[in-house]
């Protein structure tokens, strides 16, 4: 073996102090191969950046195009639609005076087709497909557009409800049809029309003009018809909150990245540690040992933002039809802010990359032999975490307080939203300590297995700071998401039916206005058929409805009614209504309908007769009924103008109005069209008020199916009445239970890379409880307990703060947030540790390794 | 001259009652060319004298200095730079980067100074060809023996113009055989002019050292040259 050679490099005072270029090249290289070295190590924190950003891009193509949700889809992409009766003498002379001074315009005329045996119709509407403003309202599925006169298009919906394909024939409005295409309007899937070529509609119920003209006090014009005309401007979006919601999505994804990161390089860091230590004993300074870190967050960061934005794309076309399903609007898939989607990539780069410095700062200061040792910096203590988290998240909610609607410019709203959404998660990040350390102060009362896990959680504060702060954020992320769309979601001002019940009415006008008598033998018919029909559906029952009118008042004379049908002569039957008399006319709003509560209604609902006050004139669950009379007209009105929402009405002394005293019952149903709020018989007798039968409510033994409903609407077609059933509504349920399912999933996966790692830092104790003789069972319990605890800590966290700003945000209205998600928060706050503990104890089973300390190679 | 000067050196872990003094007033001094070994029983300090000679630790009180250079006072930045330009440390459990190869664990102090990559691949070359490695030079730590990763470890603590090499039980890993062979390098070493420092428990392995200084509770209680025998005789300056 010969001897080293006396090597000398270039002279050392021409070198750099720091090591310059070579030196940086150097640990960069290093960085970069371990990097790829230990690429299974990063397995997990590339999975769950590739997930964040992923979710983020689907996050900020879902909110983009949720704007567009409050963009009237009738509009197309006028600015403003002019409305002239289809009575007009004068209809083509106006249009043509319209056309010359508004310039360009799609004219669209507009018939209500009956459907027989539903309270529902159909829009028939001619228009042509390709209009300078409205073709983003029209699109052909199948077939084509109709050009003759004896051809029609049809939506799905339409075709579904009256057993229509191409070529089939339909007879509506008195004339047979081909049907030669099947149509939607993109921007309202919900949106259920008949499409005919221009000029075939004959007479029209009305006609509306879309154009760019802005309606003023400088652009007034009288029509040839001397009649007045229906204006409607789409009004400016209101760009701020969309880009404001935009860019809080971005930022919170990219916090939530920073945070699962930090958590991840901090594992990588203590794994590291020796080598680290090693680099310094080289000579190496702290600034190249944080280049290697720096380094492996770059590549990690690098490699999670390309591969998060092509699964995040993926994902985003695979969500696209679901969202146009939850949206009611057709969504254009490429249809995306690429600008925030490429700051948002640049960003995950450059978030791993400062989730990176944090450890590795840390690790430039931990003292060589330490790190030689491969032994952790002592954790800081929770208080200095504590008192800033405070501070923190105190002005993370007072942003969000001072950013609501009613005050400041836009531009200022959307700082605030972004800088309160920002800081109030990182204030609860900043408690997390202080959590973990109040767990383990209480741990001396636990076992000792359970004693060991929490008190390990505090020894291990910078690992399990980090994992409870990125729990904390996935489930603050999820409970905010669930609570807001429970919030947004049930209160529908449209009443609806569930899926397994039917109601049939007497009159077209759904139980609120007129209500035809029927005569003894046609009340026999009904009740046969309708028995039969409960029979065929397997219905569980029938009941009957009857409503109430004031026999002062007398019979009605038939109305004109909704859908170009006629309401017949009938009694205008009580109904709830704001009543407001002045000195010339009476105004009358609302009007629910009231109906009586039978005794077999009550029966239904499991009300006792007993239970009812003796004073009491309705029975309800609803809380919104302040302020609401009785309402019953006691005139005999003439054909034309009646009561109703802004119109002009009788006098006060034709009309019946009592403030009533309203008892609740819980049982009531709320937010339906079955009958939830009850005139009590005792007080149609005190109003002298005589009941009418005016609807048969069927609730059947499970949701109804196509053959089902076509056989109930025939026979309300057949016995003169309307049917009722469930109307298709855009729900929130899935986005909030999607948004639980991905938090706790994200959550586990902290949760799994953490307490590992914390785990195997105790190896040394698992070694002695073993020698001891602890079985399995402990070391399964302590894996187990640290797993459920964080998980606990966290869940509690998030659905605090969720609730902490959203208070804050909605402080000018609170009742929505009365409506709490409680399965959605059940499954966060037990499910989530249930899942966190079981996994744990599962995953302990392996005996402790023999070596405490991370070998270096 | 001396390369390593310490004069009363004392470290102190902690404070209070519960402080433990793991050097009390140590002084020692290696010239060039010379090399000590340090023994006495766990826990009497060796592995502090050590870090501290190398700059890894800072005493509690005393003066050190390296190469003529005082390290107290000296910023965390300058004691790097002492660290790769002067000292070269070689550790019981060899202590190479994973991730890079024998070649580039060597040349690493080097370019960490500035040395381009490719003059400091060259003069790593060189280095691992003086213990005979040059074949393995591309070759990763885990691809290597214990003695191999050993003597990888020695040319990377005296690549460049170290001139104090410092060694925690460099054999402590090795067979006796791989252990005398580590030894035989060091002593080659210093016989090139750098001081060294060796910590070792091993008699047979301290007789290869100019002098011998014995520890106890942080103190030095004896310093003795090794009488001649039959392992000095393989020693090369025997």
């Amino acid at each position: 073996m010969s001897m080293i050679a006396a090597d000398r490099p270039a002279p050392v005072s021409e070198r750099r102090a720091g090591g310059g270029g070579p030196a940086r090249r150097a640990v960069t290289r290093w960085g970069w191969r371990l990097a790829r070295r230990e690429w299974r190590r990063h397995a997990l924190i590339l999975a769950m950046l590739t997930v964040a950003v992923a979710a983020t891009i689907v996050g900020l193509g879902t909110a983009s195009n949720a704007a567009q949700l409050k963009a009237n889809p009738v509009f197309g992409t006028a600015s403003t639609i002019i409305s002239l009766p289809g009575t007009d003498p004068h209809l083509s002379a106006d249009i043509g005076a319209i056309r010359a001074r508004v310039g360009p315009a799609d004219v669209i005329t507009h018939q209500q087709v009956a459907v027989p045996g539903s309270v529902a119709s159909i829009d028939l509407r001619d228009q042509a497909p390709r209009g300078t403003f409205d073709r983003a309202t029209l699109r052909l599925d199948s077939g084509h557009y109709p050009t003759g006169p004896g051809q029609v298009a049809v939506t799905s919906g339409t075709a579904k409800l009256f057993g229509l394909h191409i070529d089939s024939l339909w007879t509506a409005a008195g004339r047979t049809r081909q049907v030669v295409g099947i149509v939607e309007n993109p921007l309202d899937l919900l949106d259920q029309f008949a499409l005919v070529a221009p000029g075939q509609i004959s007479p029209a119920s009305t006609v509306t003009i879309l154009s760019d003209f802005q309606p003023g006090p400088g652009n007034r014009f009288r029509l040839p018809s001397g009649l007045g005309m229906g204006f409607s401007s789409r009004g400016k979006p209101n760009t701020a909150s969309v880009d404001a919601l935009v860019l809080a999505l971005g930022t919170i994804g990219m916090l939530f990245v920073g945070l699962m990161s930090v958590a991840g390089f901090t594992v990588m860091a203590q794994r590291r540690l020796r080598a680290l230590g090693v680099l310094a004993s080289l000579g190496a300074t702290d600034k190249h040992v944080r280049l290697v870190m720096l380094a492996d967050g770059a590549a990690v960061g690098l490699t999670g933002a390309v591969t998060g934005g092509v699964v995040g794309l993926a994902a985003w076309f695979a969500f696209v039809p679901g969202l146009q399903s939850l949206s009611g609007h057709r969504i254009d898939r490429f249809s995306l802010p690429w600008w925030a989607i490429g700051v948002s990539l640049v960003l995950a780069v450059l978030t791993a990359v400062a989730a990176a410095w944090w450890p590795a700062r840390a690790v430039a200061r931990t003292s060589i032999i330490a790190a030689l040792s491969g032994r952790p910096s002592p954790p800081r203590p929770a208080h200095r975490f504590a008192a800033l988290g405070v501070l923190l998240l105190g002005a993370g909610l007072a942003l969000l307080y001072f950013s609501d609607h009613s005050s400041g410019s836009g531009g200022r709203k959307a700082l605030f939203i972004i800088a309160g959404t920002l800081v109030t998660p990182v204030g609860l990040l900043f408690l997390a300590p202080l959590a973990i350390r109040a767990l383990a102060a209480v741990a001396h009362r636990s076992g000792v297995a359970v004693r060991l896990a929490l008190r390990d959680l505090a020894r291990y504060q910078a690992r399990s700071g980090a994992a409870l702060g990125s729990v904390t954020l996935a489930i603050g992320i999820a409970a905010t998401i669930a609570i807001s769309a429970a919030a947004s979601d049930t209160p529908n001002p449209v009443r609806n039916l569930p899926g397994d019940q039917l109601m049939f009415y007497v009159t077209p006008d759904t139980g609120s206005g007129q209500v035809p008598p029927l005569s003894a033998s046609q009340l026999q018919t009904v009740t046969t058929r309708l028995d039969a029909l409960a029979g065929a559906i397997h219905a569980r029952a029938v009941l009957p409805l009857e409503q109430a009118y004031s026999p002062r008042a007398g019979l009605q004379p038939p109305q004109p009614g909704n859908g170009g049908r006629s309401i017949p002569a009938g009694y205008g039957v009580a109904t709830l209504s704001r009543v407001i008399i002045n000195p010339h006319s009476t105004e009358i709003s609302g009007m629910d309908p009231l109906y009586v509560a039978t005794p077999a209604l009550l029966a239904h609902y499991g009300i006792s007769p007993s239970a009812i006050g003796p004073g009491t004139d309705v029975l309800s669950a609803r809380k919104d009924l302040a302020g609401l009379q009785i309402f019953a007209p006691e005139f005999k009105a003439e054909p034309g103008p009646q009561p109703g929402p802004a119109g002009p009405g009788p006098r006060g002394p034709d009309i019946l109005h009592v403030a009533p005293k309203i008892q609740a019952f819980r049982q009531l149903p709320l937010y339906t069209s079955a009958p939830g709020t009850l005139l009590t018989t005792a007080a149609v007798q005190r109003l002298g008020l005589t009941p009418v039968p005016a609807a048969w409510w069927i609730q059947a033994s499970g949701p109804l199916t196509s053959q089902q409903l076509q056989t109930a609407r025939a026979t309300a077609a057949g016995i003169g009445l309307y049917l009722e059933t469930r109307t298709k509504q855009a729900s929130l349920a899935p986005l909030r239970n999607w948004s639980t399912a991905i938090g706790i999933l994200v959550s586990l996966g902290v949760l799994g890379m953490t307490v590992g790692l914390i785990r195997s830092e105790t190896a040394a104790d698992l070694r002695t409880l073993a020698a001891t003789g602890a079985s399995s069972t402990t070391r399964r319990t302590i894996t187990g307990a640290t797993s459920a605890a964080l998980a606990l800590l966290g869940a509690l966290l998030g659905t605090a703060g969720a609730y902490a700003a959203l208070l804050v945000w909605n402080r000018s209205d609170l009742s929505p947030l009365g409506r709490v998600p409680v399965a959605n928060l059940v499954i966060i706050l037990v499910g989530l540790p249930v899942l966190a503990g079981a996994g744990g104890w599962l995953a302990a089973n392996r005996e402790p390794p023999a070596m405490a300390r991370q070998p270096l190679e | 001259m001396s390369v390593l000067e310490m004069r009363g050196v004392s470290k102190l872990y902690g404070d209070g009652p519960a402080g433990v003094h793991a050097l009390r007033g140590v002084s020692l001094s290696v010239e060039e060319g010379e090399l000590v070994a340090v023994m006495g029983p766990s826990g009497s300090g060796k592995s502090t004298l050590l870090t501290i000679a190398g700059t890894l630790e800072e005493p509690t009180s005393g003066e050190v200095s390296v190469a003529g250079t005082a390290v107290a006072g000296m910023s965390r930045n300058a004691r790097a730079r002492l660290r790769r330009r002067s000292i070269g440390y070689v550790f019981q459990d060899f202590n190479l980067l994973a991730g890079l190869t024998a070649v580039e664990n060597v040349s690493l102090p080097l370019e960490l100074d500035g040395v381009p990559a490719r003059s400091a691949r060259e003069l790593g070359l060189r280095a691992l060809d003086g213990l005979g490695l040059r074949e393995r030079a591309g070759s990763f730590p885990d691809e290597l023996s214990g003695g191999e990763r050993q003597r990888v470890s020695i040319a990377r603590a005296v690549v460049g113009e170290r001139r104090l090499l410092l060694a925690d039980e460099p054999s402590g890993a090795l067979d006796s055989a791989n252990g005398e062979a580590v030894m035989r390098l060091i002593r080659a070493a210093c016989q090139r002019g750098v001081a060294g420092v060796v910590v070792t428990h091993d008699a047979q392995l301290a007789s290869w050292a100019d002098r011998v200084v014995f520890l106890r509770d942080g103190r030095v209680v004896d310093q003795t040259t090794p009488a001649p025998g039959p392992e000095s005789m393989l020693a090369p300056n025997s």
